[in-house]
């Protein structure tokens, strides 16, 4: 694991000392690198061997694609950032750059670590550099509220949940992820483990976002630059869920009862989110909704604690978390030709950007989940595993899939066919900078549709 | 100043706490806290060309004066009933509780704190860091030795109230000296919050504290910012100073993984442990509060630059003072919470 870590903290005094010529490529060639070699952290769910392992960083299957996710991400956020970035002085490239390994560094050491606090300490810790992301490169003024209320949303979840992780710590005396996962202690249905279990998921609920605390995710993900809206919707977003998996996977109540609130919120909220998805004006906006009803689906499944729905949810994360971050770059090369997120300023852009098309077809049909991308495998299988746990809710995640697919074909023909406008005078050519970045996201998409096991988590042994 | 008068304010300045901390007798103990306050006076009534300046030293002595008068009165009424001068013998309740009083005043706790953001704001930079630092560590140490005569929920209760007040109370502020004024509220809330419980830990705090607030104090007296406003054009003057000064302030406001976090984790596993742990998650959440208004000037300061600047333009009239000690300390104030066991070993 440490092969992955040091070479990553390496890359920060490589950025601040390489030529200025060479900075952007020196630090994607690397990034790229390290990333091929977070590969190899796949093998162990081929086998039941567990080679990377120590005391205090380990990986299992919940944790292994992700971090291989946030290492994927890396170069790519690099690559898409080249062209915002191009108008600043160096000493603040480097500055933003040195951000980026931060918060992946920060990643990594979150999901491989074994002790509760330790990923705590550490899911706070990505709080400050996406922070700088946010206020410092963001282009309007209201950068500065939409930081402040990531921070504080975020901040005011967790730090009951540091009080609940330490409850359990006077109570157990190890907060280790391994031993807890074999021993999950049955609480009965009093008040105060209903308040433990309050104190100890709303940190994760804020940060997935579930449905009533998601004012955050829209301010935060459509002030940000290319590269914040990136690894928000692909990662951090996924920091909430992989906490809950965590969580629940150490207790376990011995009536559902206080997972209700949660439960309904999350299904609602897929309904809701994706009508109001429908009604958006701003295409970043519509983008940075959409994660608000795919996470609900995640949210919901997770709260039913069964193989399936993790196999799922975990699924789901990764897919989704591709397809977020394909859409933002799309989003992000229409947002630099037009300076404008209006969704109708540019329509009929398959006349005059056709490889551009080509993209803007897959992300979309990857989005409202076409067969047989992992996206239909993951909301499939939750989508089962609800039914499972109540006949009810196929109506709820069937009519959410139902809206899913209309507002991303709403979004797909509002800029791709339609009637070209009559004020746009130049359109310059996409680079091939921008088709990279999107061949590089659709391709892990496509390679793990042919093995799925890969991102299938606890099902696969 | 004078030469010779600096150099007898200095060392009594020096000799008032070491008296302090050094005694086992209560008279010895008060003749410190006396010959610190004297020494101090003159001070802060260095600078008196606004009626500010001059009204926060009188405040300063009135507070103190009377502050000290109600520990000698403790004192003696402790001698009356208990019969003996000894600090480390528990005392009485009616003894204690005015104790309690007296050394809050002091420190600028809450209720008592009302002197503390003007006095910190009429004096000069390096009299506030003077102040803030050294000022607290005698009245803290005599609250650490009488600690198993306090009565917790008092304690508990006082500490609350200063993290109410120091949160709310910075909320309104653009003077960076009252910001660091209810930042020192908020911090003497959360040590004197786990006094009765573990003094180890109020002594991490302490160190915390004085770590950080030296640091932001000797920052801005660098980049000679006073007010929110000129903090804004501080990155001209050192851009290296202005991006660690964000640090620092994220640090202040107890976030993972810098090194204000630490004394915060380690009060709430102590709390939680006593089962305090509604009180833990409260006073978590009260530290949300001064966070706002650090974030806020780290905003102004560090985050967002003026929109004209795309270019980098120093100061034309730049004076290039350093202080050598300054990048150690700015280390220790953000880098100190993986080597936590450390400091749970040697307390």
């Amino acid at each position: 694991m440490l092969k992955i870590i040091i070479p990553t903290i390496m890359l920060i005094p490589t950025t601040t000392m390489c030529k200025p010529t060479q900075l952007w490529y020196t630090t994607l060639i690397h990034s790229m690198l390290i990333s091929l070699l977070s590969l190899q952290l796949f093998y162990p769910s081929l086998q039941p061997i567990m080679n990377f392992s120590n005391h205090n960083l380990q990986q299992n299957q919940t944790s292994t694609p992700l971090i291989i996710l946030s290492c994927w991400l890396t170069p790519l956020m690099i690559l898409a950032s080249q062209n915002h970035l191009s108008t600043e002085p160096l000493s603040r490239k480097r500055t933003f750059i040195i951000t980026t390994i931060i918060l992946q560094m920060l990643l990594i050491m979150t999901f491989s670590t074994t002790d509760l606090i330790m990923f705590f300490v550490l899911f706070e810790a990505t709080l400050i550099p996406t922070l700088m992301m946010i206020t410092r490169w963001g282009n309007q003024m209201e950068r500065l509220n939409a930081g402040t209320y990531f921070l504080f949303y975020t901040l005011m979840g967790s730090l009951p949940l540091l009080v609940a992780l330490l409850s359990l710590y006077s109570n157990t005396n190890s907060l280790s992820i391994l031993t807890m996962q074999l021993s999950p202690t049955m609480l009965k249905n009093t008040w105060t483990n209903s308040m433990w279990l309050l104190a100890a998921l709303t940190a994760f609920m804020i940060k997935m976002p579930l449905y009533g605390l998601h004012l955050w995710l829209p301010k935060a993900h459509v002030e940000a630059p290319i590269a914040g809206s990136m690894i928000l919707a692909a990662i951090l977003l996924k920091l909430g869920g992989y906490g809950i998996i965590r969580i629940m996977s150490t207790t376990n109540f011995l009536s559902k009862t206080p997972y209700y609130p949660f439960m309904i919120l999350a299904l609602w909220g897929i309904i809701m989110t994706s009508l109001i998805c429908l009604r958006q004006t701003d295409l970043k906006s519509l983008i940075a909704y959409s994660p608000v009803s795919h996470m609900g689906l995640v949210t919901a499944a997770t709260l039913t604690q069964t193989e399936w729905a993790y196999t799922g949810a975990i699924t789901l994360m990764i897919a989704h978390g591709l397809t977020s971050s394909l859409l933002f770059c799309l989003a992000n090369t229409k947002l630099r030709r037009i300076h404008s997120r209006t969704l109708l300023l540019t329509q009929n852009m398959q006349l005059l950007l056709p490889l551009m098309g080509t993209w803007w077809l897959l992300a979309s049909l990857t989005n409202m989940a076409l067969p047989p991308t992992i996206n239909l495998m993951g909301e499939l299988t939750i989508i089962t595993s609800l039914f499972n746990w109540s006949n009810t809710t196929i109506i709820i995640t069937g009519l959410g899939t139902l809206i899913t697919a209309t507002y991303t074909l709403h979004m797909f023909s509002s800029t791709q066919w339609g009637e070209l406008p009559q004020h746009i005078k130049i359109m310059t050519p996409s680079h091939t900078r921008e088709h990279l970045i999107m061949t590089l996201h659709i391709l892990p998409m496509m390679l793990l549709m042919m093995k799925p096991e890969l991102i299938w988590g606890p099902l696969y042994c | 100043m004078n030469p010779h008068a600096n150099m007898i304010i200095m060392s009594s300045l020096i000799l008032g706490p070491m008296i302090t901390i050094t005694s086992s007798h209560w008279v010895m103990a008060w003749v410190g806290l006396e010959i610190n306050m004297l020494a101090i006076i003159p001070l802060t009534g260095q600078t008196t060309t606004t009626h500010e300046q001059f009204e926060a030293s009188i405040k300063y002595f009135l507070t103190q004066a009377a502050a000290s008068s109600l520990l000698l009165f403790s004192i003696i009424n402790n001698v009356w009933n208990t019969g003996q001068f000894d600090i480390t013998q528990p005392t009485n309740t009616l003894s204690s509780t005015m104790m309690t009083a007296a050394l809050t005043m002091k420190l600028g706790l809450a209720p008592f704190h009302y002197w503390l953001p003007e006095t910190l704001q009429g004096t000069t930079t390096m009299m506030t860091l003077i102040l803030t630092t050294w000022q607290k560590l005698a009245p803290l140490t005599l609250l650490m030795m009488i600690n198993q005569s306090l009565n917790t929920s008092l304690l508990v209760t006082l500490s609350l109230l200063s993290m109410m007040i120091g949160g709310w109370g910075g909320l309104n502020q653009t003077q960076l000296r009252k910001i660091m004024a209810f930042s020192s509220i908020a911090h003497l809330g959360w040590m004197t919050m786990i006094l009765t419980l573990s003094t180890k830990l109020t002594l991490l705090t302490f160190y915390t504290y004085i770590t950080l607030t030296t640091t932001m104090l000797l920052t801005i007296k660098l980049l000679e910012t006073n007010k929110m406003s000129t903090a804004m054009t501080s990155w001209t003057k050192s851009p290296m100073l202005n991006a660690t000064m964000m640090l620092n302030l994220m640090s202040l406001a107890g976030l993972p993984p810098l090194t204000g976090f630490m004394p915060k984790w380690l009060i709430l596993q102590e709390l939680t442990k006593n089962h305090m742990t509604i009180i833990a998650a409260t006073s978590a959440i009260l530290s949300l509060l001064s966070l706002f208004f650090y974030i806020r000037i780290a905003y102004y300061s560090t985050i967002t630059l003026p929109p004209n600047m795309t270019n980098y333009s120093q100061q034309w009239r730049h004076k290039n003072q350093q202080k050598p000690y300054l990048p150690l300390m700015i280390i220790t104030s953000s880098m100190l919470t993986p080597i936590m066991p450390t400091f749970m070993m040697i307390l």
